[in-house]
């Protein structure tokens, strides 16, 4: 799978720049073969991927279930080795680092699950939870830690009396906001936010997108906000990025994002948010992409997003489009298409100029449009 | 009417004092109950299992203070009362005043050997067992958390063991080393700890992949950290279950040992030697041989049993799920 993608110049506001991603490329082996394990295929789940998140901003990241965007967090948290590209957090390279030499670096990028349930050891008390990257870390033990914790607690908005209760005697909400105490507990300077707020009752994700955006005044942090729920990114976003199967399809400032979409993928992402007013709502046109989202297995040729392209043409059979400024747009406004959607063009009206036999054979899904 | 969501509802509409400082007690008593003391509390109200407990602990008393029986009765363990404690015949005398529960075929008195007997099931069964399940559990925690070469050899090393007929290899290393004590416990050990191993590594495999482990690797623990205070603790409790269940199964393996002559050489007082020797004698009558140390195992056994039932809903209650809320 041959990618045209050159890396992104370092702007000239490089200092500004908490954490650069270069051409990411993160591939899981199949396995076959019980005595000897054997590679059969690979998964591309991210395939290169350059992001830059600046200081102080959130960097929103939005796709559809299974196109990458938890494998990438996990790669930036090193969760995950990479299997090629470079990670530079604050101008250093982390990307190889050993686990020793990595420690230093967990004290300024932690991570907020998705899960408020899976994400809490159910055997432990919420204090140790809570002070587990003290004591990891080796940063404060006995009283001072538990002071500590007490501290980040009532930060969060817990009661710091209960300290040594089970997370099974807390909502969902409150869960949350462990887990957010948990990531808070030595002030770091990148908080990845992977769903945060998806497992949660909506009355409940305002309270938390709050809170997140508290925390962010008070202690100056960089989020890395992921979600698939578009009005939520809108909100508390900077720039956003919209991923499709393992690779950015567009980057965005967010009123330009939502504005001036340029790829055809953004364009039906945000035709399929939900609308508050009933007119307008029935006025509008939904666009429906054709199809299923490819394997990541054997992705297509070309632009990953051709066989349900709405504007897809030979040029996006042939060859990966590369991520830059599309028409007169700036270098904040970037997305990989060949044939970018125009201002205020509409998606509804658009034609694939290839037939849909030749997308579904060029691609290779199985019972495609 | 409308009620906020802090309204405290009383007959009468206004909250009363007491309903006041019934909250605040409650405020301050804002320590969780941690999911043992709830085990705990279920355990307790399981009247099977508070029953096989007591009966456990009245076997282990006798068998603590086995030798009070012998000063009582007046029969040491290994004594042979050849013109008291045998027919004319030489064949063992019945329950009686002077042996309550009867001779054996030397003319020893039955209750002291049972008694004393006791002793041997217990150490054998407790000893073995533990030893099994620490080797158990470090080999599964293992090939469960660190997987891909360890966890190829390590599960390799487990099936293979599985697949060793356990019988004719312990009488194959008795009759190399000679029979005894310690033999009995490591032969019993060395094959038990594969089938737990394998359950803790299924347990560890599983707990690995969730999200708490994650997020312990992502504030920078180390793998026995992640061991020790996440997945250990999450794993103990099918481990609590195994050996608990594990008892009883050593206990009869090792009475089934002494059975067959490979146990606990003579004149050691042992419950499956004293079925073995019995076996001569019940056709002459003599069922008191037979059926004294079968009921000793019988209700040890079962005791071991209901408890080990008991402990494991007590943990489990609502399926295998419960464990991991």
């Amino acid at each position: 799978m041959t990618a045209d993608i050159t890396p992104t110049p370092p702007s000239p506001a490089d200092d500004d720049v908490l954490l650069r991603i270069e051409n990411l490329v993160k591939h899981f082996p199949v396995q076959a073969g019980s005595l000897i394990r054997r590679e059969k295929a690979v998964v591309h789940a991210v395939d290169g991927v350059n992001l830059q998140v600046r200081r102080g901003q959130t960097l929103g990241l939005v796709g559809e279930t299974g196109c990458g965007k938890s494998t990438l967090a996990r790669c930036v948290m090193r969760l995950y080795d990479i299997t090629s590209g470079r990670i530079f957090f604050d101008g250093q390279d982390i990307s190889t680092l050993s686990a020793r030499r990595m420690r230093p670096f967990r004290r300024q990028i932690q991570m907020i699950f998705q899960d408020p349930y899976g994400s809490l050891n159910p055997r432990r008390r919420v204090g140790a939870i809570i002070g587990d990257p003290l004591a990891i870390q080796r940063i404060a033990r006995g009283k001072e830690r538990k002071r500590r914790v007490q501290e980040v607690m009532e930060l969060v908005g817990l009661n710091p009396e209960h300290y040594n209760r089970f997370p099974a005697e807390f909502s969902g909400g409150q869960r949350q906001r462990i887990g957010v105490a948990r990531a808070l507990a030595f002030r770091p300077r990148l908080i990845v936010c992977d769903e945060p707020v998806s497992a949660l009752d909506v009355s409940i994700q305002a309270q938390i997108i709050n809170l997140l955006a508290d925390l962010q005044k008070e202690f100056g942090l960089t989020y890395i906000f992921i979600a698939h729920d578009l009005s939520v990114v809108r909100h508390v976003s900077n720039s956003v990025a919209v991923m499709y199967l393992g690779k950015i399809a567009e980057v965005a400032p967010v009123e330009e994002l939502w504005n001036q979409p340029r790829h055809p993928y953004t364009g039906a992402l945000l035709s399929a948010v939900p609308v508050p007013d009933p007119d307008h709502a029935e006025r509008r046109e939904r666009i429906l992409l054709v199809g299923d989202v490819p394997s990541p297995v054997s992705p297509p040729s070309g632009c990953r997003f051709h066989p349900r392209c709405p504007k897809a043409g030979q040029v996006c059979v042939d060859s990966d489009p590369p991520l830059e400024p599309r028409y007169a747009d700036g270098p904040d406004h970037v997305a990989a298409c060949h044939l970018p959607m125009a201002d205020g063009e509409d998606l509804s009206k658009a034609r694939p100029a290839i037939r849909a036999v030749e997308r579904v054979i060029e691609s290779g899904i199985q019972g495609g449009a | 009417m409308s009620l906020g969501s802090g309204d405290l509802i009383t007959v009468g509409g206004e909250p009363t004092p007491d309903t006041l400082v019934a909250e605040g007690l409650a405020a301050k008593k804002i320590e969780g109950r941690s999911p043992w003391r709830l085990a705990m509390a279920r355990l307790r109200r399981d009247h099977a299992s508070m029953i096989s407990l007591g009966v456990i602990i009245v076997i282990v008393l006798v068998a603590i203070f086995a030798p009070v029986f012998a000063a009582l009765t007046g029969h040491g363990v290994y004594q042979e009362f050849r013109a008291t404690g045998l027919t004319p015949e030489g064949l063992p005398v019945g329950p009686s005043g002077t042996f309550l529960l009867g001779t054996d075929d030397q003319g020893r008195d039955i209750l002291v050997r049972i008694a004393y007997g006791a002793r041997i099931s217990l150490v054998v069964g407790v000893l073995a067992t533990f030893l099994t399940v620490v080797v158990a559990a470090v080999v599964g925690l293992a090939a469960g958390y660190f997987g891909k070469t360890v966890d190829t050899l390590l599960a390799r090393l487990i099936d293979m063991l599985l697949a060793i007929p356990f019988l004719l290899f312990a009488i194959a290393l008795v009759s190399v080393i000679g029979p005894g004590l310690a033999v009995v416990i490591i032969v019993i050990g060395f094959f038990g700890w594969a089938s737990v191993a394998r359950i803790v590594r299924g347990q560890v495999l599983s707990i690995r992949e969730k999200e708490y482990v994650e997020a312990a690797r992502a504030l920078g623990a180390g793998p026995w950290r992640i061991m020790v205070v996440d997945i250990l603790p999450n794993v103990i409790a099918p481990i609590i279950v195994y050996t608990t269940l594990l008892i009883p199964l050593t206990i009869v393996t090792e009475a089934s040992l002494s059975f067959l002559g490979i146990g606990v050489p003579p004149p050691t007082a042992d419950w499956g030697q004293m079925i073995n020797e019995s076996s001569l004698y019940y056709t002459s009558g003599a069922w008191w041989f037979l059926l004294f140390p079968s009921l000793a195992l019988l209700i040890t056994t079962l005791a071991f049993n209901i408890f080990g039932d008991g402990v494991r809903d007590a943990l489990d209650p609502r399926g295998l799920d419960q464990l991991y809320v």
